[in-house]
Parts: C-alpha cells; sequence; structure tokens
C-alpha cells in the first residue's frame, strides 16, 4: 500500500499537481471547487471517482468537456455512492482474477454529491454502500439546498432559511424544520470513519481525509459549502464565510471513528455569536425583522445546545 | 483457477430460473450486483449458492434495491469488466431510470427479466408488462420461452452485448412461473465449452486502466443530445441485427440448436397466424397442429429478438398471410397492444393483404389455454372466409364478465 | 468539435481527458500534462470576468493562501512560490484578494480592462490600523 503524501504546511501543500481543472461552469466563488481541489490534492494515489448529478456534475462533465484528470463517473441523481460501489466491486474482482492493468496501483474510490443527492434522494443508495462495507469515501458538498435548480429546500436546509420551495413570506419566516444530522445517521452503521470538515480549515480537511482513505471500509465526510449564489453573499466573501460557519460553531468540525468515538478536531479561540453568521447571508436577511428576531435567539441556543452535547460526547467516550 | 469447474449431465431437469443463473456461472461474471424480487429470486439465490459452494470467483453485492442493483452495475461495467443481474416487475420498474443510462453510456450489461405483472393491484405471477415497459430503453432484448432457451440466450446475450461493434447492454425475458419455475430437460455444455462461446472480457473505456481516465455520463444539451441518441438508435439499427444472427449462426454450430431474430412455425403455407412471445408460443404451435388436422392452414410466429424490433423479418414472415392475430400479454391502456400496433407498422405501405386483429391475454398468470386459441384460430379462419375483419380489432381472452372488446 | 455529427463522436458521450497514456498524473504538472481538446483545460472562461486580480509580487510572502483557496486553479504556484495567475480560468471572483494577509495586499482586484503594469506602478501603500 503506499504511503499517504506527507503535508506539513501549506507550502507543501502547494506542490501539489491539481486533478480538478478550470475553466468549468461553476459559480464564481463556488466552495465546491474549493473542497474538491483538497480532497483530490490530499493524496498522489490514483482516483476512482463518482459524483451524483447536482453543481458539481453539471458543471464539470458537459460534453463535449470533463475538468477530470482521473477516471469519473455519473449515472444519475441517487447513486453517486452506489457508481463508486460498484466500480470498487469490478476492483476487487479483477484483482482476484489477476486482471487489473495496473495491479501494483491502488486507486481509491471517492463519490461528491450535494446535500440534495445525499441526504434526500440518495440517502438509501449512500446507507446500502456504508452498510456493505466498500472501500470507499462518500464526501457531501453540503450547501444546504437544492442549488443546482435555483435553490429549493432540502432535508438539509436549516430552520429559517429562505428557500424557492420553502419560501419567507407574509405568514412564513421560511423552512421550518430543522436541518437533518447526516454525520450521526451514518456514523451510526458502524463504519469506521465520519467526519464534518470546512474548506477554511485546509489542514483539518486534509488529516481527516488522509485517514479516511488510510482506513478500510466506508468513510462519510460532510464538507460545509457555502453557496454564494443560493446563501446571497458576494463571491469574493467565500471564505469569510466559512470562517463565520466554523467560528460560530454552526458547523463543528469533529470526527466519529468505528461509530462511537467522538472527537472534536477544532475549537475557535474566539467563538463569534451566530447572528453574525446570520445577517452575512441574504437568505436570513427576513430574520432580522422584529417578529422573527426570536428565531435568531433559537438560533443560538441550538447551536449552543448542539456543542454542548459534542463536548459531553467526546468527554464520555461514546 | 482459484474456482472449482462443474461437471454437468448432457442433459439437466432445471427451471428457467436456475437455467439462467447456471449460464451466468459457466460465462465467469465479474460482478453482480442484484436484489430478490419474486419470480427472479431463484436466479439471484442460485449464484449466490454457486459463489459460496466455491463455483465462482467474482464479487456478489447484494445491494439495498433494484435500483441500486443496475447502479452498481453500471459502476462496475463502466470500471471495466463482465456484468449482470436479474430482476422482475416492480424491481423492473424501479430500475428504469438506469436502464436507459446504462444503455446511453454504451455499457455491456446482462438482465435477466423474469417477466411478472405490474401493480397495481400487485400480482407475482407472470405476464408482459415489465418487458412492455422497458422497450424504448436502448437495450438489445431476446425473449426464451422455455427453460432451455433461458439457457442458451443468455451466452448469446454476452457475446453481442461485449462486442466492440455493439456496446449495449442486452435483456433476456422468461416468463415469471411459467419458464421461471418450470422444470424441463435443458442440454448443457460443459464449462469450457459454454465460456469459450462468450470469451474472455475485453473491456474498453475501462475507468479502470489509470493511465487512460475517462468521463462517463456527461450532460448533453440541445446542441448535443439529439447526435447521441441519434447514434445509438443508428448502432441498434444497423449493427446489432447482423451480430445477432453471427451469434446465432456460430451458436448453432457449436450445439445444434438454432434460433432465429422471428421464429416460425409452419408458416410457408399458413393462412392464418398468431404472433406471440414467451411460453404462449409453444401452447400456440400445439394447437396450429390441430387446427392443421381440422383442415386450417394455421402458422405461428413468436417474437425471439423484441428489441432492435425485426420489422422486416416480422413483414417477411407475415405478408403472405392471410388473417394475423397479435396477443399481447400485457394491458395496454388505452390504444391497441404493442405487438399489433409494430405489426401494423411493419405491414403498413407493403403490399400486404393481411387481415390483422388484436388480443389481450393472461395478465397476471390468468391462463391461455388450448381452447382460447383453438377458438382464435376459428376466428382468424372466419376472417378469411369474409375477406375482412369479422370481430373487433381488439379483444380481451379469459376474463370473467362481460365480453370485453374495443375497436 | 462543434459541428461534428452523429458518427464522428466516441460511443456513450464518454470522454478522455488525455491523448495517449498518461502514467503517473499527480506527479506531473499541468504543463507537461498531454491534455486533449476534451479537457476543460483547454477551454477559457476569461470573458466571465469584469474584474481581473492583479498580482504585485514585491509583497508577496508565498503564503499560498491564495492558491488553496482559489475555485479555479488559476493561482499557479510553483516551487512553494506564487508565480502568477492562469488567465484563461480565472473567474474574477475575488477570493484571492480577500485571503491576501500582506499589507498592503499583493493582490487586488481592478477593471479587466486595465493596465496591470500602470496598476502595479501605482500599488496602495501600506494601510494603517485603526486603534
Amino acid at each position: 500500500m503506499s504511503e499517504m503524501k506527507k503535508i506539513k504546511n501549506l507550502k507543501e501543500f502547494s506542490t501539489s499537481a491539481d486533478r480538478f481543472e478550470g475553466a468549468n461552469l461553476l459559480c464564481p466563488g463556488c466552495a465546491h471547487s474549493i473542497i474538491v481541489r483538497e480532497v483530490l490534492n490530499a493524496t498522489n494515489d490514483d482516483l476512482i471517482l463518482a459524483a451524483s448529478t447536482g453543481c458539481l456534475e453539471v458543471c464539470t462533465a458537459v460534453y463535449p468537456y470533463t475538468s477530470w484528470d482521473a477516471s469519473w463517473i455519473h449515472i444519475g441523481f441517487e447513486n453517486g455512492s452506489t457508481a463508486v460501489a460498484g466500480a470498487e466491486a469490478m476492483y476487487k474482482a479483477l484483482k482476484t482474477k489477476g486482471r487489473l492493468k495496473q495491479p501494483d496501483r491502488n486507486p481509491k474510490f471517492v463519490a461528491f454529491g450535494g446535500d440534495g443527492a445525499s441526504y434526500d434522494i440518495g440517502f438509501q443508495w449512500i446507507s446500502g454502500c456504508m452498510e456493505r462495507g466498500h472501500n470507499m469515501m462518500y464526501v457531501v458538498l453540503d450547501n444546504e439546498v437544492y442549488a443546482n435548480t435555483g435553490g429549493q429546500r432540502s432535508s438539509s436546509t436549516p430552520i429559517g432559511a429562505n428557500a424557492t420551495t420553502s419560501p419567507a413570506g407574509r405568514v412564513s419566516y421560511g423552512e421550518t424544520k430543522n436541518k437533518k444530522d447526516m454525520v450521526a445517521i451514518m456514523a451510526a452503521h458502524n463504519i469506521p470513519y465520519a467526519a464534518q470538515v470546512a474548506p477554511n480549515k485546509w489542514k483539518d480537511m486534509v488529516k481527516k481525509i488522509q485517514h479516511g482513505m488510510e482506513v478500510d471500509g466506508p468513510v462519510f465526510i460532510n464538507a460545509v459549502s457555502p453557496c454564494t449564489t443560493e446563501w446571497k453573499f458576494d463571491p469574493k466573501d467565500t471564505m469569510h464565510l466559512t470562517d463565520l460557519a466554523t467560528d460560530s460553531l454552526v458547523f463543528p468540525l469533529y470526527e466519529i471513528i468505528d461509530g462511537h468515538e467522538l472527537n472534536i478536531t477544532y475549537r475557535p479561540k474566539n467563538v463569534i455569536p451566530v447572528e453574525e453568521y446570520l445577517a452575512a447571508q441574504g437568505r436570513f436577511r427576513h430574520l432580522f425583522k422584529d417578529e422573527y428576531k426570536y428565531l435568531i435567539k433559537e438560533w443560538q441556543e441550538r447551536v449552543d445546545a448542539n456543542w454542548a452535547y459534542l463536548n459531553r460526547r467526546e468527554e464520555a467516550r461514546v | 483457477m482459484a474456482f472449482d469447474k462443474m461437471e454437468l449431465r448432457d442433459i439437466e431437469v432445471w427451471d428457467g430460473n436456475f437455467a439462467a443463473a447456471q449460464a451466468m456461472r459457466q460465462c465467469q461474471i465479474d460482478v453482480v450486483s442484484a436484489y430478490p424480487i419474486t419470480p427472479s429470486t431463484p436466479i439471484v439465490e442460485g449464484y449466490s449458492k454457486f459463489l459460496a459452494d466455491n463455483y465462482i470467483e467474482g464479487e456478489f453485492v447484494m445491494v439495498e434495491s433494484e435500483h441500486a442493483a443496475m447502479s452498481g452495475c453500471i459502476g462496475a461495467s463502466a470500471a471495466g469488466g463482465r456484468v449482470a443481474t436479474a430482476t422482475s416487475s416492480q424491481g423492473f420498474a424501479l430500475m428504469v431510470e438506469t436502464l436507459y443510462q446504462a444503455s446511453g453510456m454504451r455499457l455491456p450489461i446482462v438482465l435477466n427479466v423474469v417477466n411478472r405483472a405490474l401493480a397495481a393491484p400487485l400480482n407475482v405471477n407472470g405476464d408482459h408488462a415489465d418487458m412492455y415497459l422497458g422497450r424504448d430503453s436502448g437495450w438489445i432484448q431476446l425473449d426464451a420461452y422455455s427453460p432451455q432457451e433461458a439457457y442458451d440466450l443468455n451466452f448469446i446475450a454476452f457475446r453481442v452485448a461485449e462486442d466492440h461493434d455493439v456496446r449495449l447492454p442486452c435483456m433476456v425475458h422468461q416468463d415469471g412461473f411459467m419458464t421461471s419455475h418450470t422444470a424441463q430437460g435443458v442440454h448443457t455444455m460443459d464449462d469450457d465449452t459454454a465460456y469459450s462461446f462468450v470469451g474472455d472480457f475485453k473491456p474498453m473505456n475501462d475507468m479502470l486502466d489509470l493511465e487512460h481516465p475517462v468521463t462517463h455520463g456527461v450532460q448533453t444539451e440541445e446542441d448535443w443530445h439529439f447526435e447521441h441518441k441519434a447514434r445509438q438508435h443508428n448502432d441498434l439499427m444497423t449493427k446489432v441485427p447482423a451480430k445477432i444472427d453471427e451469434a446465432f449462426a456460430a451458436f448453432e454450430k457449436l450445439t445444434g440448436r438454432k434460433y432465429n431474430q422471428v421464429e416460425k412455425y409452419d408458416m410457408d403455407d399458413a393462412d392464418v397466424a398468431v404472433v406471440c412471445m414467451g411460453t404462449s408460443v409453444e401452447t400456440a404451435r400445439e394447437v396450429a397442429l390441430e387446427m392443421r388436422a381440422e383442415g386450417i392452414k394455421a402458422g405461428v410466429v413468436g417474437l425471439r429478438v423484441v428489441r432492435p424490433f425485426p420489422f422486416m423479418e416480422i413483414a417477411a414472415a407475415l405478408k403472405d398471410v392471410k388473417a394475423i392475430a397479435a396477443l399481447d400479454r400485457s394491458s395496454p391502456n388505452g390504444a391497441a397492444g404493442m405487438l399489433f400496433n409494430e405489426i401494423a407498422g411493419a405491414l403498413f405501405n407493403t403490399d400486404s393483404k393481411a387481415l390483422l386483429s388484436g388480443y389481450v391475454y393472461g395478465l397476471g398468470g390468468r391462463d391461455l389455454t388450448k381452447k382460447h386459441l383453438h377458438d382464435l384460430y376459428k376466428e382468424l379462419q372466419a376472417n378469411v372466409d369474409a375477406g375482412k375483419v369479422t370481430t373487433p380489432l381488439q379483444q380481451f381472452i379469459g376474463v370473467r364478465g362481460p365480453k370485453l372488446a374495443f375497436l | 468539435m462543434a459541428n461534428t455529427g452523429w458518427d464522428e463522436f466516441e460511443i456513450g458521450a464518454m470522454l478522455r481527458t488525455f491523448d495517449g497514456a498518461i502514467e503517473d498524473i499527480p506527479g506531473t504538472l499541468q504543463e507537461d500534462r498531454n491534455y486533449s481538446p476534451n479537457s476543460s483545460f483547454t477551454a477559457s472562461v476569461a470573458d466571465w470576468r469584469i474584474e481581473k486580480p492583479v498580482f504585485n509580487k514585491d509583497y508577496c510572502i508565498d503564503c499560498q493562501f491564495c492558491w488553496v483557496y482559489c475555485p479555479d486553479i488559476s493561482i499557479i504556484s510553483r516551487d512553494k512560490k506564487m508565480i502568477g495567475i492562469d488567465m484563461d480560468h480565472c473567474k474574477g471572483c475575488g477570493i484571492c484578494v480577500e485571503v491576501c494577509p500582506t499589507n498592503p495586499k499583493s493582490l487586488l482586484m481592478f477593471p479587466e480592462q486595465a493596465d496591470e503594469e500602470t496598476e502595479i506602478a501605482q500599488w496602495p501603500s501600506k494601510e494603517e490600523k485603526e486603534k
């Protein structure tokens, strides 16, 4: 088995030769791209990739162009995970039968999907892959909405967000259901590794991706992907939004080992109020009206409670 | 070789499901990604027992739904190896989306479809509703009428589908329960001979060739979609029929069993003919012989290759017949039956004077009896004698209640 | 490729990223790879921009923040040094400017038609932080 690439610091990381190309159709400032680059650059191993229908897939494989420098497959909306699982099964079969073209190389199998594809329509498919123990990684590019089709709500859309199918209006404050905790659900499959990552903490992400690629078995990664188009902020502020997300603890960074050992991997030096996170995005603008301000208070309470819960789990080693 | 060969008798008594499972074993598939559904489940069970007994090397992935089964097959096939699975009815319906994706991506997967009715209401028995649902999916489709044919056609399927000039997935249909669960004597091939007919898998555009990365499953908008779909249709219309005929000829050479795109029984001088698929073909053949004894020149045409539809061959087989009955084992729900329409299309614009009527029968496993066919042939002869169709163009056979006839 | 007919491309709408074999992709720099005309690397999105980043290497400390946070692989870094911007692939999002930590910044956005030499010559000076 090849050794994982050693990345001590950002200068070393910058010597990576990207396997994801520009001149794709993603919006200027899209975080998906930053996440994909960090994931692909975390390893020098060969990669077999898949994506479910969504922004990433639609913007990087429109005939006659492909932005992928590794073998890549898209089948449909539900089944990016199963596509890569099928490829992984073929790899195992060909290895047993001695028919691999490059038998000394160990490709890594990674599927990407948006929150729509992963939390909703493709949920069962991912669950199946995690349960069957394929040696693969699934990375969710979580922008909390069906971005590619104009911003409809998904089960990842948080309370109070203005989405086109849960719009804020004269008698509504937008999404009323709480965001689904996908990391916990996937960890409950007792997979070797599940984690939440963010592209601003590149070192944390790379460490987790490398660990995920080293363990044998299914790995689930949820990556927060602030969306300039649907969260409504200026494209140049993508990294600033990611900082707000991690430092307000709205998106805490942690990992779960073997389904039950939780480690928090990032503790902000200064925890910023959730209100600052919400204020930076157009999709929450209506929450600052007098009649909805209570929701901001509830947001802070929810984030605090979740953080306290994660800390208790970490301490109890469960 | 890390797996064991199986010694087979020259004739084994197998039902259609086990025959298909044996053929799959002999083809040495690399990945089977599957889900159980009545009545195809025994194919998957048989295959997994072979694996447990070391008769198979390769991966068997028991996924969580039929859609996932075909999705896994597509991923495995694109990775680069021999892939197959089996399903029926509701499962087939669930994977319909992926059927179009598999064929559009030109991946050579073999799917055994054990034909069963579609809900609602729910029914586990055999009819052709699922077959008809997939007819536009871009797959090559063969129909087996017996366990022997379920066995033989699997080899044809792998050989044609994987040909680099074809690269299209292939279905092998068989009637649910009537073929799948009915045991008959099956002439077998030994493991080496059987494998030699399909040969080693030759990869093409394989994802696992790490030095030639490929992108599968792109998006094409209004500037490209039509060309790609047209190319697929072109290959089905122009390349596949010849490859199927070649495979049929090679199979006859190897085994003595000859298949044809259109199977004709007693058609040389037939005045009246029944066109159908599945186990009904054999029943019709028996009745046709009895009609001949009664002085009616009866024949039977069985559709062997459902897709690409043998337009010219069907027309050639039927043009001199005086009265034809198209038998559809699926409810057309508001139209004439599929076989009726496709035969009509093939005969239109020819100088055939054949009269054509349609019958819908056997839904949900309802038997098509010899008496039904006897009466049917009598109706065809009455049409011949009158010089026109004397019944409504569409009749339902074997339904309780007032007679159902339309058009 | 724009006007090829139905009979002129690979079946299944399959695309190959490279012309011929490529042994070690992560070990080969982009400029040394044999991209096929189907790789988006060979395409340009320069016409997406209304603003463009201009790089002033006098202030750059080669921290590589711009390299890691550029969504479009348009910050060119070689031997741990920031050497320039890929103007074929840059969409003008402005992230590189926002993450640049130097004072004055080593990257600033200017209108697309601005003259780079002129802008570098009149680069803003160090900003005094308000107490």
